[in-house]
């Protein structure tokens, strides 16, 4: 929800950049200058303690987090060293009084379409809202601005008595990972009010490091973990039985343990009793990761958190969640046409409307090598839909950021306007995947292969060489 | 070997807690000693605890609700137990609002004592949280160490001062200096000192009282000729004394400190249903 700009704003900053609809692309240089006000008001204790709490939460996963803002609110993204946890919060634009987050587009850089994303230290960030109870009492309002010239985010509280207190962080421009993972296809859901799950954990001892959750049908279990031979232990372990009754939503469709670290997820719980709001956790079998979530009408929150697979090997070189870069290095893609003969390219030429675009908006033409490299390999969290290319486009427009979306995707979209047969097309789009359908009438295709989505109409598939030849016909 | 015991009554629990948190803060390990009638927590004079000991006896009528012991033998009905404390503290600080509480003597893989607490909860079963305390059992050709240790042949006995007061003053001390003085005369009076190279402090306590002690075979103790203003005097670390001062969360029925001069100061706390005694030796 974008509020219109006042105009003060634009005489204060500079030029001002469009922001990314749907595609990702990582902004490479030139300066933007974005202004973002999130004022929370002394009447709404709620929101500044809230976001208070979501810094701590991200500071139990991470030494730094991504501060991203984009048109329908602010995300705050952090991923632990090990990359065993991904923590996410989003803000939408209602949380705040006043959420501006606006840039207008640069004149030679027409055709990209960019973003910002900033990553800040918590050490810097953390001590602006170390004590949440004395943000209630003492602050009135809270004022974040970005000015990306000189690379600096403003926290700006204003008190009681008159005290205005400014903090100017600096910040280095980041890529946001994004995790990929499909909660709605795991088998276990539980859904708890926070204030349940908090009386479960308070019964571990803050120096607990991982925790095992077991489910049967009748029965649920927490349990503390230690790695300690059994013959000895020196430990005391603590294990806490529940009735599924005391769960507002109880769904097991297998019985699983799994092993969890507790010490990240206190931050989420803290957070969550904040805003009283239900957990939800989904989880499938050991090694697959387990995501807590919490969603509400002005914010939702995410952390994902890897397990330990059966085979008790360590957690952090075992099953990191997968995760796809939201943006792609550009070192990867190139300007290059699709094809990777570069036949296209010669056929580029001769349409200098497609070609333009084309080399603005087309990735270069990655075999599957290439689109290996540049995405992560799933190992977990990865529920690829495959053979549902269909589909494949609309998922891509979907920038819910936990929605499952195969890896190898990456979808680009170009509008144009012509005739395929008795057919008026209205965009194009394509994808590579390394995979192959079967959803062609003929042969199976090999990978790699283009789709092409023709308006309301059926999907065609098209091996890579024959776009040397489509393009050559133009 | 068996041991069950049963806590129903939330008052009982709260003060159990409290005793069991005194306990955490004076020893890292100490053994439990268990008995039909009474449970105590033993604290050895060994060099690795500093020379501290201490001696805590509690009746078990007084807080549990049912109480079954089978000991090591017919002829030794006890059973002794080396865990620590700080764990038994942990599991009872979380369940002040327990059902029922049952403490057990397992031994699946090892020796544990499980402490299961009861929990209210809005479904129709209760919550049920387990605690393992992984415990070692001492055998009996050890039993000796733990002998109830004698009152020392003190040269003052004297009543302490409230011990907030003693407490906070104690606190203040031990940023000043490592040792702290304690000397008592059987006048009531009662210093305590630091001294370093730059300050030296004195706090001192005026009409504390003297408990009387009768003696067993009628004969006077040392204590009894004695001049009533000369002063016994004992140095000790201050940390420890710090570390009984602090544990003390509810103001005992009587507290008072035996000083065997230049040797041992013997502390004796004394609630309803619990006596402590902390005994810390003097340093060079």
């Amino acid at each position: 929800m974008l509020s219109p700009t006042p105009s003060f704003l634009l005489e204060k900053r500079g030029k001002y950049l469009t922001f990314p609809l749907k595609l990702f692309w990582r902004k490479l240089r030139g300066a933007t200058c974005f202004p973002v006000d999130l004022k929370c008001i002394s009447s709404c204790f709620v929101s500044l303690a809230v976001f208070g709490r979501a810094v701590h939460a991200m500071a139990r996963v991470s030494d730094e987090f991504c501060f991203d803002p984009i048109d329908k609110g602010l995300a705050l993204r952090s991923v632990n060293s090990s990359r065993s946890a991904y923590a996410y919060v989003f803000f939408s634009s209602m949380f705040f009084q006043h959420y501006c987050c606006t840039a207008a587009p640069q004149p030679c850089q027409k055709e990209r379409q960019l973003s910002l994303a900033c990553k800040l230290i918590i050490k810097s960030v953390l001590p602006i809202f170390r004590c949440v109870n004395m943000l209630e009492r003492h602050v009135e309002k809270c004022n974040i601005y970005t000015n990306a010239k000189d690379h600096h985010i403003t926290f700006q509280l204003l008190c009681r008595n008159g005290i205005v207190k400014t903090h100017n962080l600096a910040f280095q421009e980041c890529d946001p990972l994004q995790a990929v993972f499909a909660k709605h296809l795991c088998p276990n859901v539980l859904r708890a009010h926070s204030r349940l799950l908090a009386d479960i954990m308070v019964h571990f001892p803050t120096s607990q490091e991982e925790v095992t959750l077991s489910v049967t049908p009748t029965r649920v279990c927490f349990k503390s973990y230690t790695e300690e031979n059994t013959d000895f232990p020196k430990t005391m372990v603590t294990e806490i039985q529940l009735n599924p009754d005391e769960f507002d939503f109880f769904q097991v469709g297998v019985d699983s343990e799994v092993t969890f670290c507790l010490r990240e997820l206190r931050g989420l719980l803290a957070f969550s009793e904040a805003t009283s709001v239900s957990v939800s956790i989904h989880f499938d079998t050991p090694g697959k990761p387990v995501a807590f979530s919490i969603e509400d009408v002005v914010l939702e929150a995410s952390f994902i958190l890897a397990t330990l697979s059966d085979s008790r090997s360590e957690m952090a070189s075992q099953e990191p969640a997968c995760f796809s870069q939201m943006q792609e290095s550009s070192k990867t893609c190139t300007d290059k046409s699709i094809d990777k003969d570069g036949g296209a390219e010669a056929a580029a030429s001769k349409k200098p409307r497609w070609n333009r675009q084309a080399q603005n908006t087309v990735s270069g033409a990655p075999a599957s090598p290439l689109a290996k490299q540049v995405r992560s390999v799933p190992t977990v969290s990865y529920r690829d839909t495959a053979g549902t290319g269909g589909t494949a486009a609309t998922k891509a427009d979907d920038r819910a950021v936990l929605e499952a979306e195969s890896p190898y995707h990456k979808v680009r979209t170009l509008p144009i306007t012509f005739t395929f047969y008795d057919r008026t097309v209205t965009y194009l789009r394509w994808h590579l995947e390394a995979a192959h359908y079967t959803q062609s009438q003929s042969s199976e295709v090999i990978s790699p292969h283009v789709l092409f989505h023709i308006s309301h109409s059926c999907d065609l598939h098209f091996p890579v060489p024959f776009v040397v030849l489509w393009s050559s016909f133009f | 070997m068996r041991f069950r015991a049963k806590i129903v009554d939330l008052a009982c629990l709260n003060h159990f807690s409290r005793v069991i948190n005194t306990i955490a803060k004076l020893a890292k390990t100490c053994t439990l000693r268990l008995t039909v009638n009474k449970l105590y927590f033993i604290l050895s004079d060994r060099v690795a605890n500093g020379g501290v000991s201490m001696w805590c006896e509690l009746c078990q009528g007084n807080f549990f609700d049912e109480f079954q012991m089978e000991g090591v033998a017919a002829d030794h009905n006890e059973i002794y137990l080396e865990l620590m404390p700080e764990n038994l503290s942990r599991a009872l600080k979380t369940a002040q609002n327990a059902k029922a509480v049952k403490i057990k003597l397992t031994n699946k893989h090892s020796p544990c004592l499980k402490v299961a607490v009861e929990l209210p909860s809005l479904s129709s079963s209760s919550r049920i949280v387990t605690h393992d305390i992984p415990v070692r059992v001492i055998p009996r050709r050890l039993w000796n160490d733990f002998r109830e240790p004698v009152v020392p042949d003190f040269d003052v006995s004297i009543y302490l001062p409230v011990l907030k007061t003693m407490k906070s003053i104690v606190e203040r001390m031990k940023n000043l200096s490592n040792y702290i003085v304690i000397e008592a005369n059987l006048s009531g009076e009662m210093n305590l000192k630091i001294e370093t190279d730059v300050v030296s402090v004195t706090t001192h306590f005026k009409d504390l009282g003297n408990p009387p002690w009768a003696s067993e075979d009628g004969c006077q103790s040392s204590a009894q000729g004695r001049d009533l203003q000369s002063m016994a005097e004992v140095r000790i670390d201050i940390k420890k004394l710090q570390q009984l001062l602090v544990g003390q969360q509810v103001n005992p029925t009587k507290a008072l400190c035996n000083i065997v001069s230049k040797r041992i100061a013997h502390f004796i706390l004394l609630h309803e249903d619990v006596s402590l005694q902390y005994f810390i030796p003097a340093l060079a």
